[in-house]
């Protein structure tokens, strides 16, 4: 029976091979990411590894969040060194730094770190750390990567601006450093100095970010760490085995990557959906153009069984060849991603890509999976061709009644909308499988109900074509509507991809909105000064020196700032985010303080979120607690609670001596300004901009260009994820093609006819050309309706103040976009079509 | 006098036709010549594999002739572009094929005027009523092919033939998928268009039946022309056809 299936695939080659293409590339898409994020991860494990090879303890303070390192205080040098078995301590300080390259542009920024670090000679010996050229330096002298010198052409002897913390400072390269054998440490951009200056620059006085300590040889880890823990004597100070914090870092970034991995496996896995339909709708097709083979087989005395099992085993054949080429593909995807982000100045470290056996199992089973399983209804139709049939001129069509369908449809459609909501909203384990399974449902459901609507469709959306072209319209009209079912469930498979980008485009649009409503009602300050870029508010932002001259301009009457750091709530593993804020913000911010007051705030106390103090049931002079660090809970006094829409998902609110207490990111989120009554904001714009301009990172901005900032923001966010979903949709326009290339072919005699009776070739390609976009445009017509509904209901269900926007143009603009994809879709076929022999087509068997 | 613009619709001139190469060769018309009186119904007749469809074909338009000529009215079509050619059928053929005439999609009124409406052309309402009173398709005009009989079929594709006025039609084996009766009907539908609008009708039949309805039969063997006949009758091409098979 494998014979015959692997005939009948042979049979159908140029058919199931476009169908193949599309498993071919929604696996390639999974095992290229998962490909790719293993490289990430395996030059993760060579950096970090490499970074303490020689370090046997770390002592450092316990439980900083993300990768902000605390402090230890520089007198535990001293009580390290005392301990016996310790035979080096090398205290290290680490912060934000960033280069500013001889055009006075800020390098890096948008992506990898921009970072400083104090280097001792001993760090060439135990660290990844490479001696490239140079020397080491001292005060007023830095080291850079060998990759920022080489492509901003600095050489050793040149001077370098260096945005700092506490301002910009020129330092002198006397040399350059490399990691392993890498010119950088996968991207990031490294200044490295003298142990006092990385401390006078980075905010570190007193203090060190943390001390390696090497030990002597021989000596038992385990008790050099307890007594070193006694000798440190300060709670706030851990001492970790430098293998356990190696293993920590690379579990944060293995989460941080698993992530990166599980958002483009589920883009693949969507691809792969949309790519089901587009199987099923092949191999219905086959199998209704193959009855009379089939019946012919089931009068030589196969059984049905056999028959569902020959067209099931012809799919598991094409989704095996297909899947290997697709993990094949998948491999130098990621080469040549890896390529690319070489060529953008990520350096990897040397050691190649690994296709591990869980890249290929998964690529595999998915692509297998998916094949098998949309192969599976219409194998069970052949399955009920009679051996009559056989003897019969027509195919035989199956259907169920229209209004069976239609009950099914609206089930599966309501049990998957359950399920995507419980899902998107409740917080319970898989609750993104669930909505993941919620939402194929639903999209199911919708394909199911959908031929209900497809001759409806075509009479309204398709009445302007016999205007426009006559019988040749009136024929695309009537062919893209002559097999409700399969016009549905090709014009489906487009609908899912355009439902979902119809999805983000309400909520970016409504996310737009939100901001520009909340910056017009709430920001009273003229201008802002806040990173370039996309900018994480935990690891840069805007120099407090900044602030503090902008004070200074005559003019400004009021200078505010708030910070942003990562905490964790009692016991709890997410990472959360709370602000902190100097005495002045309600002079550049209108927030609605409900009760008590922010005069209050004040070191040990916060402001609260009014609706989320209201969720945990507490109020003014209770206590919230809460872990700025790992596993050290603080407990701080609610002073006031506020409702601000600029505020929205940061619940709390601290002081900035707390903040500087219990972070060591010394630098603003943002800072504001409010000038004094009567000021020309205009007019006063180039004596701040000249401020500003001394710290190439960040930048100036007004109201206005603040909320297209953000919009421009929320655009390319937008942008990317309807490029990554743009690989659902081009598989949805190939089974545009490979459906319409089927109906070609049973429609040959048709158009054979035609020609005959003068249908001029160019004609034929119109008609063509009409009925696929017909076909398209009601995929996306289906796919913006759902989408815009599934938007707007989970719009409403985030809540919290979102306003609810519809993007009118953009969503239009996708039906036009499908409309000329169902265009590209029909080129081939039309050719192909218009090409079609013509007595082969009206000679008579 | 030329004798192509007063009395002949179509012709060939030393039409050759072969299909395939080498051993496996096969000559469907060899050095033919044949010419099709305008205003008369002709009918091509002959055994399987005697080239009477290639012919056919080769004069409607529909094939090439591999050397040779083949003529509609003055117009040598082996000088016209594949566009050209879909023009010439549009404007100056008609067709009737055995099956398969009719466009599922359409129905019989859309059907008679498709050739018009691809050419963009009005139809001529006088004219098309004419036509379709002459098949006797009054009531038909808006059912869909698969709600009509055969030989139903078969006269909405005669009157799509008629309808554009055609200069030539051609027809091949029109009545090979119907009974006598329905066969008895379409041909004297077809008689009468050639009677009363004096149209030019070529005819490919194997049936001595429907042939006896034409104005002449011409008999084809091997691809060459052996015979014609003129005022035929359904015995006397019985009898024709046996003294050649004998």
């Amino acid at each position: 029976m494998l014979k015959m299936s692997w005939k009948g695939v042979l049979a159908h080659k140029v058919r199931l091979g476009l169908t193949g293409l599309a498993i071919v590339l929604g696996v390639a898409f999974i095992s290229g990411s998962f490909v790719f994020t293993d490289r990430m991860s395996s030059a993760f494990d060579d950096l970090f590894a490499g970074s303490t090879d020689g370090i046997d303890l770390v002592i450092q303070e316990g439980g900083s969040l993300g990768f902000t390192a605390g402090k230890v205080p520089e007198e535990i040098l001293d009580q390290v060194l005392a301990v016996e078995g310790v035979s080096q301590a090398i205290p290290t300080v680490q912060g934000f730094a960033q280069m500013i390259d001889k055009d006075g542009e800020p390098i890096g920024g948008s992506g990898p770190p921009t970072f400083g670090f104090s280097i001792d000679a001993a760090d060439f010996e135990t660290t990844m750390t490479s001696f490239v050229e140079g020397r080491l330096p001292e005060s007023g002298e830095a080291m850079i990567d060998v990759f920022t010198a080489r492509a901003n052409g600095f050489e050793v002897g040149d001077s370098v601006d260096v945005i700092f913390t506490t301002g910009v400072e020129t330092l002198e390269i006397v040399g350059t450093i490399g990691f392993g054998d890498a010119d950088n440490m996968l991207g990031a951009t490294v200044v490295a100095l003298d142990l006092s200056d990385a401390q006078r620059l980075m905010g570190y006085q007193g203090a060190y970010a943390s001390i390696s300590v090497v030990a002597d040889p021989g000596a038992d880890l385990d008790q050099l760490r307890s007594a070193l823990q006694q000798a440190v004597a300060d709670p706030d100070v851990e001492v970790v085995l430098a293998a356990d914090e190696l293993a920590e870092q690379l579990e944060q970034v293995d989460t941080v990557l698993g992530f990166f991995n599980t958002f483009l496996v589920a883009i693949g896995a969507i691809a792969l959906f949309v790519a089901a339909f587009l199987i099923s709708n092949t191999f219905r097709i086959i199998v209704s153009q193959r009855t009379r083979e089939l019946a012919l087989l089931r009068a030589v005395g196969a059984t049905g069984r056999q028959v569902t099992v020959i067209v099931v085993l012809e799919a598991f054949i094409v989704g095996v060849i297909a899947s290997a080429i697709g993990i094949g593909v998948g491999v130098l995807l990621a080469v040549g991603i890896q390529g690319g982000l070489e060529a953008f100045g990520i350096s990897f470290p040397s050691g190649g890509l690994v296709v591990k056996f869980r890249t290929v199992a998964f690529g595999m089973g998915f692509g297998v999976f998916f094949t098998m399983i949309s192969a599976i209804i219409p194998a069970v139709r052949a399955s009920r061709v009679p051996p009559v049939a056989a003897l019969r001129e027509t195919a035989v069509g199956f259907s169920k009644p229209l209004r069976k369908r239609v009950i099914a449809g609206v089930a599966i459609t309501s049990v998957g909308l359950v399920m995507l909501f419980a899902g998107l909203f409740g917080s319970f384990s898989k609750a993104l499988l669930v909505m993941g399974i919620g939402a194929g449902l639903t999209f199911i459901g919708v394909a199911v109900i959908a031929p209900f609507f497809s001759r409806g469709f075509g009479r309204i959306f398709g009445a302007p074509l016999p205007r426009m072209f006559g019988v040749t319209g009136r024929l695309a009209q009537e062919n893209a509507v002559r097999k409700p079912r399969r016009m549905a469930a090709t014009a489906s498979a487009l609908m899912i991809g355009v439902a979902l980008v119809s999805i983000l485009a309400v909520l970016a649009a409504s996310a737009k909105t939100t901001i520009k409503g909340a910056v017009e009602d709430e920001v009273i300050a003229e201008y802002q000064i806040e990173a370039r870029g996309f900018a994480d508010p935990t690891s840069t932002g805007v120099s407090p020196a900044l602030k503090a001259s902008l004070a200074t301009v005559p003019g400004v009457e009021f200078v505010s700032s708030y910070r942003v750091g990562p905490y964790l709530e009692e016991g709890g593993s997410t990472t959360l985010y709370l602000a902190a804020v100097d005495d002045v913000l309600d002079k550049v911010i209108r927030w609605d303080v409900l009760s008590g007051s922010y005069a209050d705030l004040a070191p040990g106390k916060v402001m609260v979120d009014a609706d989320w103090a209201a969720d945990k049931g507490i109020g003014v002079g209770d206590t919230v607690t809460i872990e700025p660090r790992e596993g050290h809970p603080v407990d701080f006094a609610v002073a006031a609670t506020f409702s601000s829409d600029l505020f929205q998902g940061v619940p709390i609110v601290m002081s900035l001596a707390d903040f500087e207490q219990y972070y060591s990111l010394g630098l603003e989120a943002m800072v504001m300004l409010k000038l004094a009554d009567g000021v020309d904001a205009e007019a006063i714009r180039p004596a701040l901009e000249t401020l500003v301009d001394e710290y190439p990172n960040v930048e100036l901005s007004n109201a206005a260009e603040y909320v297209a900032k953000t919009a421009g923001q929320v655009d390319t966010f937008l942008n990317i994820l309807t490029a990554l979903l743009g690989l659902a949709i081009f598989i949805a326009l190939m089974g545009i093609m490979n459906t319409l290339a089927l109906s070609i072919f049973e429609r040959k005699r048709e158009i054979g006819l035609l020609r005959a009776v003068g249908m001029t070739r160019r004609q034929v390609r119109r008609m063509i050309r009409w009925e696929a976009i017909l076909i398209a445009v009601f995929g996306a017509v289906i796919g913006l309706v759902v989408g815009s509904l599934l938007g707007i209901a989970i719009v409403y269900g985030i809540g919290s103040g979102l306003v609810l926007t519809m993007p009118l143009g953009t969503l239009a603009g996708y039906a036009v976009f499908a409309a000329i994809g169902g265009f590209l879709a029909s080129l081939w076929p039309s050719y192909s079509g218009a090409r079609t022999d013509l007595l082969e087509a009206i000679s008579f068997e | 006098m030329d004798i192509g613009t007063t009395g002949v619709a179509a012709r060939t001139v030393e039409g050759v036709k072969v299909y395939g190469a080498g051993d496996l060769e096969v000559r469907a018309l060899d050095r033919i010549n044949v010419s099709f009186d305008a205003g008369r119904f002709t009918a091509i007749m002959g055994p399987s594999g005697s080239g009477k469809s290639t012919l056919l074909h080769c004069i409607a338009g529909l094939d090439e002739l591999t050397s040779g000529d083949a003529y509609i009215g003055e117009q040598r079509l082996g000088a016209l572009s594949e566009k050209q050619l879909t023009l010439l059928r549009r404007q100056k053929v008609g067709f009737i094929f055995q099956s398969f005439n009719l466009i599922p999609t359409l129905d019989a009124r859309e059907n008679i005027t498709l050739p018009l409406d691809i050419a963009g052309d009005d139809v001529d309402k006088e004219w098309f009523d004419t036509v379709v009173a002459t098949m006797g398709l009054g009531d038909r005009l808006t059912h869909r092919p698969n709600e009509l009989s055969g030989g139903q079929q078969q006269r909405v594709a005669a009157a799509r033939a008629l309808v554009s006025r055609p200069e030539i039609v051609f027809a091949d084996e029109p009545s090979g998928n119907l009974d006598s009766k329905a066969t008895d009907e379409l041909l004297s539908f077809m008689r009468r268009a050639a009677d009363e609008f004096g149209q030019t009708i070529v005819m490919v039949t194997h049936d001595p039946m429907a042939a006896a309805f034409a104005d002449k039969v011409v008999f084809l063997a091997d691809g060459i022309c052996i015979d014609e006949m003129a005022a035929p009758t359904a015995d006397s091409i019985l009898d024709h056809m046996k003294s050649m098979g004998g």
